[in-house]
């Protein structure tokens, strides 16, 4: 609502008066202690109240025609600033360009909309367009340039990513800051699925001097069905995978789904077919086991037929075979007793598993044999040769993992210029407890080794007897202490590897640990950090990914699924190379001699394509009334005759002050009549 | 504003005489309070020559024949050397009864139009009744609360109690809201020997609750004498201008016009009167509504019937 008079809302001062006269008029009782008013409040006091009643009755009457009268004179106008003063108009139209707009002709009547918006921005009115799905992406600012607008907007495919509206929502906030027209207006075209609503982001309130209107144009049902999720065992150090491969199947729809095809394809071949049916509102899972691998990566998709919304029916990823990583454990083995014995039974109890442990003394490693290993752990080997200790930096540098164990057999000056170069800490004296322990706390449980064990305190159940005091370096960090403050768990970088010093034993000499249900996948979980590159078996649309380079250093070529070379590479610090995934299917590395592949898939949130409550986003978003929010979004321009109309309030205000003005007279006399009588 | 003021007992010039000493006017020009206990009772029983409550001390010991379980420490050896029969003997403090004066202190209680207070009222009364209970050999405690337990004197029958009692009920001093039913289920629970149980308070509770309490208090085998202290005004509601009525515990304000509510006013509070008065009939507690311009006689008659019934 505006006022065409502004200056006569001078005169709402005048409500004053009537209040004040209330207020000056109005005799006081005196304030009288009594011991309780339990049995004076039982009483009905109807005639006071009655009385009051009255007097306040009269009160707000004649404020209310006071406050009409001004009202009418300062003619108050609703709806669009536009109706008024043309040329104050700046029209952002937010494009939805997810992969749910990919279903039946949406997007083409997106784009009528906004098609039709662009020409009923008026002449001088400026307009700018926005896509997004995910994210956003600017296509043209604001300008007063309709056609280009319009040519930008015929160009415009949708994309494969998932919806967020309030980062559409903040990022057209963003252009508005430096448009100085006073009518801002975004026009959001969407098919408004319930997916798109970031709950984390429920407390967002859009600027009150933004108006939002939404053109929706999804329909109410949209039945689909999807691949909504994978369960997958992405490395395999055998040719038969003999893990339960499993996949999610999803019916968005009200009726019950038959003959649905299943199809798992490795390699472009098919390995196996179903036929499932699943119920209305329901998913199912299909297990797959038992088929073989090449070695390195397979491109493993499974597809499912039976719907007209294909895009979600195939769900890529990538399932890799390697050899096991190999690790050496170095001990001392004095007295014929392995320090490795419990570090063994953790790392080679199973099947399928990734780990081949050796253990050696210090003494029978030959140095030069480190390179076949990944994983090299220390396991209070006591003294180390020369020519072990150089190597070990170069097999670091080159990226290999080491574990340092330290334990009774560990002389600290021998260790501190052994590991001079990577050590993470530089130890200090043993501290034997007696009696007493320690247990482990401080644990840094966002670091890779410790993510697993998030949920348990278990790690803080073992019991530590023994320990090396330890001042970590510079570049090390610490990734658990013991409850006195001392170093447990350091890591440190150097060169392309990694080192984890762990300040007490691996066995049970100075600590209960290895007796300890979280030994096991501790140590396994240490291992794999050091030694394996984490890949998962498919990345999402959206998401950027990292490609490792080749040995030699250099980045390998990638070409996007749909066969064009990527060209705008970005690599870490680490030579790595960052894809953004923009695309479902396979990335195709090109290493010299040897191709790997990187599947993505869909937001598969986007599948389920049930509509948002409009009412009560708008609601959520402006603050609005709800209803008052939609007829905004469902106003079309406004003729010259509601334009008209929508000025004549002042009317209505005027009469409305008269008859006020008439029914005060008539209880005011009323009033007075009854004190007369009484 | 008009408000009646209290007046001294008159009627007949005998009786005016004879309770001279109890008019509640006089004995607010007492300040110690064993004094005054003193002066009311004494002059009191000595109102009662001829009264047939007169030779009510309890002083005897008590033998029954000892059965098996009986504490042999109690066993009457000498009795048993003469008569070679066994008796337990038992104390003189085991037959005498424990008697407890519980008092609300409440902000409410602070209420007077006319010489003495509603809480000065019940500090008279119960040093009094205190002081005839300690007469009768019975042992004397105090509690005192509003929202809780501001004071708690066991019963004891020990050299000093009473001075000990005096002090306290002297201190005592008007406190904040009240929950008087809440209150009195917790003295039933801290009163672990029986007794008489005298409560004095002005019951600006909820009259079913706080005859539950009562009825609690009774079940634990006491003896309930309650004492309804009100001021006159309370009663009669004799304002004549409108006035604000603030709440002395709640600090509540109210406008009233009291030509329109008093009559409204002294139905409601005789109804509540009549439903504390019910109550209590019905559990067998002895109910007596005092005002603050009325002498303590009653309340005395009240209180020595029911001890005579122990």
């Amino acid at each position: 609502m505006s006022f065409l008079n502004p200056l006569f809302l001078l005169g709402l001062a005048a409500v004053a008066a009537p209040i004040i006269v209330h207020l000056v008029r109005r005799t006081k009782a005196p304030r009288v202690e009594f011991p309780s008013l339990m049995f004076v409040r039982r009483v009905p006091q109807r005639t006071i109240r009655r009385r009051q009643l009255q007097n306040i009755l009269l009160l707000l009457l004649r404020c209310l025609a006071l406050l009409l009268l001004v009202l009418a004179f300062v003619r108050p106008y609703f709806g669009d600033g536009q109706t008024v003063s043309s040329g104050q108009r700046a029209d952002l139209i937010l494009l939805d360009t997810s992969f749910s707009m990919r279903y039946g002709n949406r997007f083409e009547q997106a784009k009528q909309r906004a098609r039709a918006v662009i020409d009923a921005s008026g002449g001088s009115g400026r307009v700018a367009l926005l896509t997004f799905g995910q994210s956003f992406d600017i296509q043209s600012q604001f300008s007063p340039d309709k056609n280009q607008v319009k040519s930008i907007l015929a160009g415009l495919q949708p994309g494969f990513d998932g919806t967020d509206y309030v980062q559409a929502l903040r990022g057209a906030e963003g252009l508005f800051k430096d448009v100085s027209e006073s009518n801002k207006n975004i026009v959001l075209i969407s098919d408004f699925q319930a997916a798109g609503r970031n709950q984390a982001e429920a407390a967002y309130r859009l600027s009150k001097e933004v108006k939002l209107t939404t053109i929706d144009v999804g329909e109410q049902n949209s039945p689909n069905l999807a691949i909504t999720d994978l369960g997958v065992q992405p490395l395999i150090y055998q040719p038969k995978y003999s893990d339960k491969l499993t996949a999610r199947i999803a019916n968005f729809s009200d009726e019950a789904k038959e003959g649905i095809r299943v199809e798992f394809q490795l390699n472009d071949h098919t390995v196996e077919k179903r036929e499932i049916k699943i119920a209305p509102r329901d998913a199912t899972t299909v297990e797959f086991t038992g088929f073989n691998l090449t070695e390195g990566a397979n491109r493993a998709v499974i597809q499912i037929e039976g719907d007209d919304f294909p895009f979600d029916n195939r769900f890529f990823f990538t399932l890799r075979r390697t050899e096991q990583l190999k690790a050496l454990a170095i001990e001392s083995a004095t007295r014929g007793r392995s320090e490795s014995f419990y570090l063994r039974n953790a790392l080679t109890t199973g099947e399928n598993l990734p780990f081949n442990l050796e253990v050696k003394t210090a003494g029978s490693v030959n140095p030069s044999e480190l390179g076949q290993y990944r994983v090299v752990i220390f396991n209070d080997p006591g003294g180390i040769s020369q020519a072990l200790s150089q190597q070990i930096v170069k097999f670091v540098d080159g990226g290999g993992g080491v574990i340092i164990a330290t334990g009774p057999h560990t002389d600290v000056s021998a260790f501190n210029q052994a590991f001079q170069t990577i050590a993470p800490a530089k130890l200090e004296e043993s501290m034997q407890l007696r009696g007493e322990y320690v247990a482990m706390s401080e644990i840094k449980t966002d670091h890779p080794i410790f993510e697993v064990f998030r949920q348990s305190g278990r790690l803080s159940s073992a019991h530590v007897f023994g320990y090396h005091r330890a001042t970590p370096t510079e570049r090390s960090s610490v990734l658990a202490r013991f409850e006195d403050g001392n170093p447990a768990l350091i890591e440190t970088l150097h060169g392309s590897g990694k080192v984890l010093l762990f300040t007490s034993t691996l066995d049970s000499s100075w600590n209960d640990l290895p007796l300890a249900p979280i030994y096991l996948p501790l140590v396994r979980q240490m291992t794999r950090y050091l030694g394996e590159r984490e890949e998962g078996a498919w990345h999402q649309v959206g998401q950027s990914f990292t490609v490792a380079a080749a040995k030699d250093g250099t980045p390998p070529a990638v070409d996007a699924p749909n066969g064009d070379r990527i060209t705008d590479r970005k690599q870490t610090t680490t030579g790595e190379l960052i894809i953004n995934a923009r695309e479902p299917g396979f990335y195709r590395l090109r290493y010299p001699g040897v191709s790997d592949f990187a599947a993505v898939n869909v937001d598969r949130k986007e599948s389920d394509l049930s509509k948002l409550d409009l009412e009560q986003f708008i609601a959520a978003v402006t603050g609005a009334d709800p209803k008052a929010a939609t007829t905004a979004s469902a106003s079309e321009r406004l003729s010259k005759e509601d334009v008209e109309s929508r000025q004549r309030v002042w009317w209505v205000l005027l009469i409305a002050a008269l008859l006020i003005f008439v029914a005060e007279a008539v209880l005011a006399r009323r009033t007075k009549m009854a004190k007369v009588i009484g | 504003m008009k408000l009646t003021n209290p007046q001294p007992a008159t009627g007949n010039p005998q009786a005016a005489v004879n309770l001279r000493f109890l008019a509640p006017e006089v004995l607010a020009r007492i300040t110690s309070l064993e004094l005054l206990a003193r002066t009311v009772v004494e002059g009191f029983i000595s109102g009662l020559h001829r009264s047939p409550f007169t030779g009510f001390s309890t002083e005897f010991a008590e033998y029954r024949q000892y059965m098996p379980g009986d504490d042999l420490r109690y066993l009457d050896w000498k009795l048993l050397g003469r008569t070679d029969r066994y008796y337990i003997k038992k104390y003189r403090a085991d037959t005498n009864a424990q008697c407890h004066i519980l008092i609300d202190t409440s902000a409410s209680m602070r209420y007077k139009t006319g010489a003495v207070s509603k809480l000065q009222f019940a500090q008279f009364l119960g040093s009094s009744l205190a002081y005839l209970a300690n007469k009768q050999q019975d042992a004397v405690g105090l509690l005192a609360f509003d929202q809780e337990v501001r004071t708690h004197v066991p019963a004891h029958n020990r050299v000093g109690q009473m001075r000990t009692i005096y002090g306290h009920l002297e201190q005592l001093e008007p406190g904040h809201e009240t929950k008087l039913s809440k209150m009195l289920h917790e003295a039933a629970e801290r009163i672990t020997r029986r007794g008489i149980i005298i409560v004095i308070s002005d019951f600006y509770d909820d009259p079913e609750e706080v005859i539950q309490a009562l009825q609690h208090l009774r079940f634990k085998g006491n003896d309930v004498i309650v004492f309804h202290v009100l001021d006159k005004n309370e009663l009669d509601f004799e304002f004549t201008e409108p006035i604000l009525l603030e709440d002395a515990e709640t600090e509540e304000q109210i406008h009233v016009m009291p030509d329109v509510l008093a009559e409204g006013y002294r139905q409601t509070i005789r109804a509540h009167i009549e439903q504390l008065r019910g109550g209590a009939s019905r559990n067998r507690i002895d109910y007596e509504l005092l005002t603050t311009d009325k002498p303590l006689d009653y309340a005395l008659f009240s209180f020595l019937a029911k001890r005579a019934k122990q």
